[in-house]
């Protein structure tokens, strides 16, 4: 457990407190593709890509474990959103998001976009620029899970 | 409201940047968890692995006719230039071979081809001697992600094209990495390093620009009246003649600075200020703001800038020696 730990820690957080980390994370990025199936029908299936083209779906996958002895109070996750990736929505829609980098949250109903004549709008899903899982109790010993969200490249 | 929301995010999707991500940029993705630190020290924040992808480059262009409407011309002319639009509509500098086709079936004649013709200044405009003569294989246009080029074709009117006749010139333009199929890949071809892939346009577009014959013709009818002194419409010496001509113009076109010139008959004399247009009287000096002139042997009349379709009727007098 204890080398599992120090791995974590060389790959991950070089910086970081050891006695902090109890917690790991870890990011893959999956592109839907069609593949004709050989009786017609197509079947969607995701792949990890080197190379994607714009217009491309992407599904983001954050999987997050409790590694340390203690459980891990006030958790939350951040991905902020590449660039070239406009935000398609989560699985869960548990989400809070930001449309300004980072400054304000909440889900995106509640929120406006400022033009840059100043005027607002309501927010859309192409402004967003952060996707944010609060979670409202403390993460236990051992607990994991997976939050998803879907992009498309820009 | 709901179907207002619904509207706005159809809408959406056009707010992208039409070329895309450009090829090459690295799609860098990291998530950070953060929660509170032991025994209520500060929050701490961990960041996931680092995931990177690459966007290729997407071949796509779109070639479109900027011609207002048919391009009006007439036989025999040459140097006559239809307008198109090549735009990159992928997302990687990309370089376009173009080619010419005036040979299209289903039109009413076809010109000879001249030239393909880039619009080096950049002013719409076919400008000889300034905008560059194409040349395939030698200054093939790169346009860069969302750039567009104005080409021109250049054609020869056919001397036999007749009145309404129209002739379809289609210009093609086709990326230089590659085209076909959308999907199909060019492997380590693209701009930036990545792959090419064929985009929805399958990496090739054309499209047709049209000339339409405008030409016009005019056919003149001569009659004379006689007037003799003695009230009657013998032709005897001192009798007047009134000569009227109608100048009858046919065709789609214009007949520009149309002028009828008649020569006065020998054995008569030209009588002075007798010329009319339209029934209203007209000088006798060639040289003023009026149309109307005599210059001693003839009489002239300009009528300028004619369109097919019309008549104008012009009358003058002479009188018999």
């Amino acid at each position: 457990m204890l080398k599992r730990l120090f791995l974590a820690i060389a790959l991950i957080v070089p910086g970081t407190a050891m006695a902090a980390n109890n917690v790991s994370l870890s990011s893959d990025v999956f592109i839907e593709r069609k593949v004709a199936k050989p009786n017609g029908t197509t079947a969607l299936v995701l792949e990890q890509p080197k190379t994607v083209i714009p217009g491309d779906n992407l599904v983001f996958v954050v999987k997050y474990k409790n590694v340390g002895r203690a459980p891990a109070s006030d958790f939350s996750v951040t991905n902020p959103l590449p660039k070239a990736v406009a935000f398609n929505g989560t699985s869960d829609g548990t989400e809070i998001v930001s449309v300004d980098g980072g400054k304000t949250w909440g889900p995106l109903s509640a929120l406006t976009y400022a033009r840059e004549n100043g005027e607002t709008r309501p927010a859309l899903m192409t402004d967003v620029t952060h996707v944010k899982w609060k979670f409202d109790r403390a993460l236990s010993v051992g607990s994991e899970g997976k939050l998803i969200f879907r992009g498309t490249v820009k | 409201m709901l179907a207002v929301s619904a509207a706005t995010l159809f809408f959406t999707p056009a707010s992208v940047h039409a070329a895309g991500t450009v090829a090459g940029t690295d799609i860098v993705n990291v998530a950070q968890a953060t929660f509170d630190g032991p025994s209520g020290g500060p929050p701490v924040t961990i960041d996931s692995n680092i995931v990177t992808i690459k966007v290729d480059e997407l071949l796509d262009v779109t070639v479109v006719s900027s011609d207002p409407g048919d391009v009006a011309t007439s036989p025999g002319l040459t140097a006559q230039a239809t307008t198109y639009q090549v735009t990159n509509t992928g997302n990687g500098s990309e370089a376009f071979t173009l080619s010419a086709d005036t040979a299209k079936p289903g039109d009413e004649f076809d010109t000879t081809f001249e030239q393909i013709i880039l619009d080096t200044n950049g002013n719409g405009v076919y400008d000889p001697g300034v905008d560059t003569i194409y040349s395939p294989g030698t200054n093939d246009p790169v346009l860069a992600p969302d750039e567009s080029i104005t080409v021109f074709i250049l054609s020869t009117i056919p001397a036999a094209a007749t009145d309404a006749d129209r002739a379809e010139i289609e210009l093609s333009a086709v990326a230089n990495t590659g085209s076909g199929t959308p999907g199909d890949i060019f492997a380590g071809q693209g701009d930036g390093g990545g792959d090419a892939v064929v985009g929805s346009t399958g990496a090739s577009d054309e499209d047709s620009g049209f000339f339409l014959i405008q030409s016009a013709e005019v056919t003149l009818v001569k009659s004379a009246t006689v007037l003799d002194p003695f009230g009657g419409t013998e032709p005897v010496p001192g009798a007047v003649i009134r000569y009227q001509l109608v100048a009858t113009t046919t065709g789609t076109g214009s007949l520009t600075n149309l002028a009828i010139t008649d020569d006065i008959p020998a054995d008569t004399t030209y009588k002075a200020g007798s010329i009319t247009l339209e029934g209203a009287a007209l000088t006798d000096a060639p040289a003023d703001a009026d149309a109307g002139g005599f210059d001693g042997s003839a009489i002239a009349v300009s009528l300028g800038t004619v369109p097919g379709g019309q008549t104008r009727t012009i009358t003058f007098q002479v009188t018999i020696d």
